[in-house]
């Protein structure tokens, strides 16, 4: 590969407007295989998604493809399912980047002080991040319906012990919460331990002799100087939760039902467990498509406000 | 050094491609593709003994349980233009799915053995892959201890006499719960598949679809699903509350394993998971009716179909007929898959106790078709299921569980 370079370059000595063409070609040719791959498992089956969402295409062996135009999209809006998932998923979204980004930032304020044996705090809060989210979800099942109201039995807390979280559909969303909270807060806490080690000592020291108290320090100093983190975590999270479906699947199974607009439904199912269902279960795979269309659109306006929002705090030294 | 490299990675390339080229003389492969995880490896190893005998080699992909979903490995298939020669389809919803390449096997020589074949308009489709059965499973020994006589249960009267004593007798069994129920999420088909057949089939002659046609029409017969609920309602009072409403599987027949419950509502397939039992058990009918219904509820789960398109359709037939009329096949089917066969031709009896017991109760004629399938699968999963979660949470009443039943059904009707 070198050699074929320098032959470049060597022509490239020939003259100044070829050596620019040449340099060109290099740039394209480096570029190829990331675009190329891109490309192939990008953007052409995102293309084929939208063709698809406009026909009554099943994926399965049909006689033919045909042309419906918007009624999937029709079709989606008027699905109470789908009505209830996008609303869940927000209460959801909300609940988990709160708590997500409280702990993660309050682990990493930890982690970043004098405290003994910090290291190890710091791979232990990190550890569950590497565990699968199908695996996490089966562990924390087993810990929701079998230790946890025996832990509460024992300790006498009887309203616990006979409601079981994964049992009602409003418990069973604070769970995920939580599970998801325990798997990804070590992940955005080193984000902000890495923000909160580029604080310069020099600013705190400064308004330590002027006289700030530790919160004064906290709140004018530190939180600023890592406000780039939070764009980034913010955004993590935020995008994460929407696209929350393997804890979602193994923990709660999209169960157990709720009422909804006069109907018994599935209560913790999210966005993009309700179009995987639509598509295996109720076989719709165009209507799935173009929910899931819909669902890009949403997330991608979400996290372009988000990203505005935080950039505009954000300060630059 | 480098120019060596060179020609030996070069080498190393054609040498792969060469290894690609097809051989001279090409093996017949069949892809069979199914999805009973569980008897996986026996049919590995029919598959095997199979290419011994015949040269054919059988290329089997089990996909199944909660790790693999076959309806979505075989759409990436048809895609990639590799669709199996044989696979399973389970009912008029995966029927409709591959409708265009389903071959019409009515000549077939294993059509008359049978009487659970797949068929539609008059041709056979679909080859039975086993005959299964469900109805209440009990602990024999645990019904012997309390003095109740399995073969009085069969109404709903009886059953809510027996779930009372025994709740009664609680303490004394070891027992945590009467029942093993599960309505919870994952668990739809325990009540919206099999016990919702309760509600079409039970007490009505094996093949009469009148019942079942008329709630798919949205005429409700309103005493039947009055008796219908307080069955339900009777099952879901006497189970374990976790494991009705937050139980898997594992949980569910493991608390009838463990005899901490004395019924079970399951089918026959869970004999695999009881090999380690130690008491005897067997099958009685459901209580979903004032009247005695002496029956329990047993067809083909699933039908093997071929690929018309495939150009191994001849292999892919022969193959299906060995099962049937080969020592082999039908050693593989009963005695290592421990399926209940569904061709007269066969001898063979399984190990399995309630296989044992769905056998028994076919050879004495009191069984009761599956009509659930006449419903859409995702009627009986996003409407259906989730209205028995809500009385299994006991967030709705028995009245406000029918009404949105009745509602439930005349909108499908719709």
């Amino acid at each position: 590969m070198s050699k074929f370079i320098e032959t470049f370059k060597k022509m490239g000595n020939d003259s100044l407007n070829q050596d620019k063409r040449n340099q060109k070609i290099v740039f394209w040719l480096f570029l190829f295989p990331s675009l190329f791959s891109f490309a192939m498992v990008q953007i052409i089956p995102f293309a084929i998604g939208i063709y698809y969402s406009f026909t009554n295409w099943s994926a399965t062996a049909q006689f033919s493809i045909d042309f419906v135009g918007l009624k999937n999209y029709f079709d989606a809006f008027q699905d109470p399912a789908f009505l209830y998932a996008t609303i869940i998923t927000s209460v959801y979204t909300i609940l988990n980047i709160m708590l997500v980004n409280v702990i993660a930032f309050s682990l990493a304020l930890l982690v970043t002080s004098q405290l003994k044996g910090r290291n190890i705090y710091r791979a232990g809060f990190f550890l569950p991040n590497i565990i699968g989210g199908i695996i996490l979800g089966y562990i924390w099942q087993f810990i929701f319906n079998y230790f946890v109201p025996r832990i509460a039995a024992m300790a006498g807390f009887t309203y616990l012990a006979e409601n079981l979280m994964l049992g009602n559909s409003n418990t069973a969303i604070l769970a995920m919460v939580i599970v998801s909270t325990w798997q990804s807060a070590g992940y955005i806490m080193m984000i902000y331990v890495a923000a909160l080690q580029n604080v310069p000592r020099d600013l705190i020291e400064a308004a330590q002799i002027d006289g700030a108290n530790a919160w004064q320090r906290f709140r004018n100093i530190t939180v600023p100087m890592v406000s780039q983190a939070f764009t980034v975590t913010l955004f993590l999270t935020l995008v994460n939760s929407f696209k929350q479906f393997d804890v979602n699947v193994s923990l709660t199974n999209g169960g157990p039902s709720t009422m909804f607009m006069g109907r018994a439904i599935k209560g913790t199912t999210l966005l993009a467990m309700n179009i995987s269902d639509t598509s295996t279960i109720s076989l719709n795979t165009a209507q799935a498509q173009a929910k899931a269309i819909i669902f890009f659109l949403v997330l991608v306006t979400f996290s372009l406000i988000q990203v505005y929002i935080s950039k505009k705090r954000e300060v630059e030294l | 050094m480098k120019k060596i490299l060179t020609i030996i990675s070069m080498l190393l390339v054609v040498l792969s491609l060469t290894a690609c080229a097809p051989k001279q003389e090409e093996q017949v492969v069949i892809t069979f593709k199914q999805n009973k995880p569980e008897i996986d490896e026996a049919l590995q190893a029919y598959a095997a003994a199979y290419e011994e005998a015949t040269g054919v080699k059988v290329n089997v992909v089990s996909c199944g349980g909660g790790s693999c979903t076959l309806g979505d490995m075989l759409k990436a298939d048809y895609a990639a233009g590799e669709m199996p020669d044989i696979f399973p389809i389970d009912g008029p919803d995966s029927y409709k799915q591959w409708e265009a390449i389903i071959a019409d096997l009515s000549g077939e020589k294993w059509v008359s053995d049978t009487s659970v074949e797949y068929v539609v308009d008059g041709k056979v489709v679909g080859f039975p892959v086993a005959v299964e059965g469900w109805g209440m499973a009990y602990n024999a020994d645990l019904l012997k201890k309390a003095g109740i006589d399995p073969s009085t249960l069969n109404n709903y009267q009886a059953y809510v006499d027996a779930f009372v004593k025994l709740d009664g007798m609680k303490a004394e069994l070891g027992i945590d719960s009467v029942v093993s129920m599960a309505a919870g999420p994952g668990m739809y088909w325990v009540t919206a598949h099999h016990n919702f057949n309760s509600l079409l089939s039970n007490g009505v002659s094996y093949g009469d679809l009148s019942v079942a046609n008329k709630f798919l029409a949205g005429n409700i017969d309103q005493t039947r699903l009055n008796d219908y609920a307080n069955w339900v309602s009777l099952l879901f009072k006497y189970a374990d509350k976790t494991v009705l409403t937050t139980g898997n599987y594992d949980s569910q027949v493991g608390a009838f394993l463990n005899q901490k419950a004395v019924f079970l509502h399951q089918g026959n397939w869970v004999d695999g998971n009881l090999t380690a039992a130690t008491f005897d058990m067997a099958f009685a009918p459901h209580g979903s009716s004032t009247a005695v219904t002496d029956g329990i509820f047993v067809s083909a789960p699933a039908w093997y179909v071929v690929n018309k398109d495939s150009k191994n359709y001849q292999a892919a037939l022969d193959f299906l007929n060995n099962l049937v009329y080969t020592e082999l096949g039908q050693k593989y089917m009963v005695e290592d898959a421990g399926m209940i066969p569904a061709f007269v031709n066969i001898e063979l009896k399984p190990k399995g106790k309630l296989s044992q017991s769905v056998q028994s109760w076919t050879a004495d004629g009191k069984v009761y078709s599956w009509n659930q399938y006449l419903f859409a699968g995702e009627f009986r999963d996003n409407v259906l299921g989730p209205i028995y979660d809500q009385l299994a949470q006991g967030a709705v009443s028995v009245d406000k569980f029918v009404e949105l039943f009745k509602t439930a059904l005349t909108d499908n009707a719709k």
